[in-house]
């Protein structure tokens, strides 16, 4: 039984950010490198790591994407290895080189405490009552961790002078440089995304990247559990 | 008598076989995927330090013919023939290793194995199945290797970078693109296995001159592995005439974010982590300062080795930066009407051939270009449907010029071609189909299933449907006796004849926990139908 087990044991540490399997994240932890985590997404560690789920720092930021609730991301610290998954959803794990990613709020795991980022609404999209859009904008250079629920595709957005329209529930990240719409349905026959509520696109036009999830869930289940 | 191997075991060749001329057979395949199998011979140290005798699909043999390659042969992916003792005194290991050509990963592979045959008879056996790695594109199956005898053993190591990766690790040299580009790309034919391909995979005494298939492959300077586009793509193996062969991107080579091969060649320390904020290497937490990485024998399990966690360490996180770590997932090139961009995504190209694309409403996730949408309004499938099982079928046509991403539910699709035959698919399995396919419903009743009918679509003609499963499907010929689940089935040849039939058990009631298994569907049907089921019951 062993033997058959020990095809998954850790794999030795060669970045701060690693996948273990498609669906897990690894992260090497130390002394003075913090790391902002989604509230839930711990599924293990090792070594000493504390974490602190309603840092002042992170709710200040994130004040609006949930009210009144806890803050949707905690503060991780100390030395060891920190594993974290969101329900099997694929991880992607992406080092920022002084660049900038805009991702949806479900789709953020973690990154590091000291880039830059911020909270905001998508504007011009107002979803479902009650629960907008939001997206976590993180710039600077290092660690960010995504995940989707499938396996993403990345798409160029500037190739032609046609915009690029996406389900938003299956939007999972774009470069902030790309100017954003909302868009209704065009026809009023017409009938596309979920059946459910309005049909609804987001426009994307400029130069950059969008990634997008081959699944229209966009539950957060983290913020489900509580 | 076959050996079963697992991963890590060893045993001397001379325990498994007194024969030291063997036919050494590999069998990997994935749906859509295509395999470098290839062969290093290394010298003591490891390394590759003569490179003929890398024996790949470029360069078929070693120069004295000790280590030849044959090809696809009796349900071996790709086959060698070793002969032990016409080895040079330098070579002292062999390693055979699978690389995924183009995009994908290890994880996605179907179960396989490395069989040793000598003798017309299997002596050892390694299987391995997609379950036991991950994201790796390239794998070390196993080695045979010389301690004191000649020894095989069962390695099954992974490595994130492909077969680029491996070759560094051997410590060869990658590249010479510039010889493989000024190659004419013509020069390369088409994979075509040999007329006589049935060699028996024995070997008694062999002539000098053995029947060895030769591999009609162009003639290219050896390792040249900058240039994917060059090599021949292998047929796909999957048996439903459709899944198009993968898409190859030459980029996709360059650009994986860490390659991490476990035991770096040669003990040469690598450089440390590139400047992202790291303090360089400290000895951290539970880890011995200076502590190298063990260099010989690659103890793949159980002897991992025993750095915990701690600072990262090791091969640098090549390629850092936004667009590296997205590179993977990069849209694939377009070019044909229908691209899988990945296993659940799907894109469709507009306007190429003029006509539009039923879809199943709401699998739209992005669309570029000047695209409409409306609703299916001679929506017979959907109203029907709809009507009968209270689940809804919409569909919606898409038409215009541009590019739609089609996707539901992160299912993995396939593209079926039909030319002029048919397909009955489930009506919950039909993701999209091409509008120049004439479709019909076909309803089976029957005591039993639920919603009291299965509705199928029959498609016909010439295009493109997309059926989406839960799940890696198993595609099974249908024969007097194949038999499936109402619920899992998702399509069959429509020349195939379905019949439901019921298992009436005296037990039946017997004991509350019943399967409830007492409706399937059988097929019957000439030889050359066959049905796919999938893995979920919906």
């Amino acid at each position: 039984m062993n033997q058959q087990l020990a095809g998954y044991a850790p794999t030795p540490v060669v970045a701060r950010m690693e996948n273990h399997g498609r669906t897990m994240l690894k992260v090497a932890m130390a002394t003075g490198q913090d790391l902002f985590a989604r509230t839930g997404s711990i599924v293990s560690y090792e070594g000493f790591i504390q974490y602190e789920p309603n840092p002042p720092a992170a709710r200040q930021a994130a004040a609006q994407w949930v009210s009144g609730e806890g803050s949707p991301v905690m503060k991780c610290s100390g030395d060891g290895l920190l594993y974290l998954a969101d329900y099997g959803a694929d991880v992607v794990v992406i080092h920022l080189d002084d660049d900038a990613i805009s991702v949806n709020g479900t789709n953020v795991l973690a990154f590091d405490a000291h880039l830059q980022w911020g909270v905001e609404r998508v504007k011009g999209l107002a979803k479902l009552a009650g629960q907008g859009l939001w997206n976590v904008e993180i710039s600077g250079t290092g660690w960010v961790a995504l995940t989707s629920r499938g396996t993403p595709v990345v798409v160029d957005c500037g190739k032609g002078e046609d915009e690029t329209y996406v389900d938003p529930d299956a939007l999972v990240a774009w470069s902030p440089k790309l100017k954003v719409k909302g868009k209704r349905s065009f026809k009023a026959s017409s009938l596309i995304g979920r059946g459910s509520g309005e049909a609804y696109q987001m426009a994307f036009s400029g130069q950059g990247i969008v990634v997008v999830q081959p699944s229209e869930d966009s539950t957060d289940r983290l913020r489900i559990r509580g | 008598m076959a050996r079963e191997f697992q991963r890590g075991h060893k045993a001397r060749i001379s325990d498994l076989t007194a024969g030291t001329d063997l036919y050494v057979g590999v069998q990997i395949a994935s749906p859509g995927l295509t395999f470098d199998i290839s062969c290093f011979g290394l010298d003591a140290d490891e390394r590759l330090s003569d490179d003929r005798y890398f024996v790949f699909f470029n360069q078929p043999k070693s120069p004295e013919e000790s280590l030849q390659l044959l090809g696809a042969q009796a349900g071996d992916t790709e086959s060698f023939r070793v002969t032990l003792d016409r080895l040079p005194a330098h070579v002292h290991r062999l390693s055979f290793t699978a690389a995924i050509d183009g995009a994908g990963q290890m994880s996605q592979i179907g179960p396989g194995y490395i069989r040793i045959v000598a003798g017309g008879e299997e002596v050892a056996r390694y299987p391995f199945t997609g379950s036991e790695f991950t994201t790796e594109r390239a794998v070390m199956l196993g080695d045979f290797y010389l301690k004191d005898v000649w020894r095989f053993a069962a390695i099954g190591q992974g490595f994130d970078g492909g077969l680029e990766a491996l070759l560094k690790n051997f410590g060869g040299e990658v590249a010479e693109e510039q010889q493989a580009a000024q190659q004419p790309m013509g020069a390369a034919p088409a994979f075509a296995p040999p007329a006589q391909a049935a060699v028996p995979p024995a070997f008694g005494v062999p002539p000098q001159a053995s029947q060895t298939p030769q591999i009609p492959h162009a003639p290219q300077p050896a390792p040249s592995f900058g240039t994917p586009a060059a090599s021949p793509p292998a047929p796909p193996q999957t048996p439903p005439s459709a899944y198009p062969p993968p898409q190859r991107n030459p980029q996709i080579h360059t650009a994986h974010t860490i390659a991490a091969p476990v035991f770096p060649p040669g003990g040469a320390v690598p450089p440390p982590p590139p400047g992202d904020g790291l303090p360089p290497q400290p000895p951290q937490f539970g880890q011995a300062p200076g502590q190298t990485m063990p260099l010989a024998p690659p103890a793949p399990f159980g002897a991992q080795p025993s750095a915990p966690y701690g600072q990262p360490q090791g091969v640098p996180a090549a390629g850092a930066g936004l667009q590296a770590a997205l590179q993977p997932y990069r849209e694939t090139p377009t070019g044909q009407r229908w691209t899988p961009q990945n296993q659940q995504l799907m894109r469709v190209e507009l306007g190429i051939g003029g006509s539009a694309v039923l879809a199943r409403q709401g699998s739209m996730v992005m669309y570029q270009g000047r695209v409409d949408f409306s609703h299916k309004s001679a929506g017979y499938v959907g109203r029907k449907l709809g009507d009968a099982t209270g689940q809804e079928m919409q569909l919606m046509r898409c038409s215009g010029r541009g590019q739609v991403f089609l996707a539901e539910d992160a299912a993995q699709l396939h593209p079926i071609e039909l030319q002029g035959d048919g397909i009955c698919v489930s009506a919950e399995n039909v993701l999209a189909f091409d509008e120049t396919l004439q479709y019909e419903i076909r309803r089976i009743e029957g005591h039993g299933i639920p919603g009291g009918a299965l509705f199928t679509i029959q498609l016909t003609g010439t295009g493109t449907v997309v059926v989406k499963t839960r799940g890696t499907p198993v595609v099974l010929p249908v024969t007097p006796t194949t038999f499936a689940d109402a619920n899992a089935v998702v399509a069959w040849s429509s020349a195939s004849q379905v019949i439901l039939s019921s298992q009436v058990r005296l037990r039946r009631n017997a004991y509350p926990g019943h399967s409830g298994e007492t409706v399937n569907l059988q097929f019957r049907g000439a030889p050359g139908n066959f049905i796919v089921v999938q893995p979920y019951e919906v």
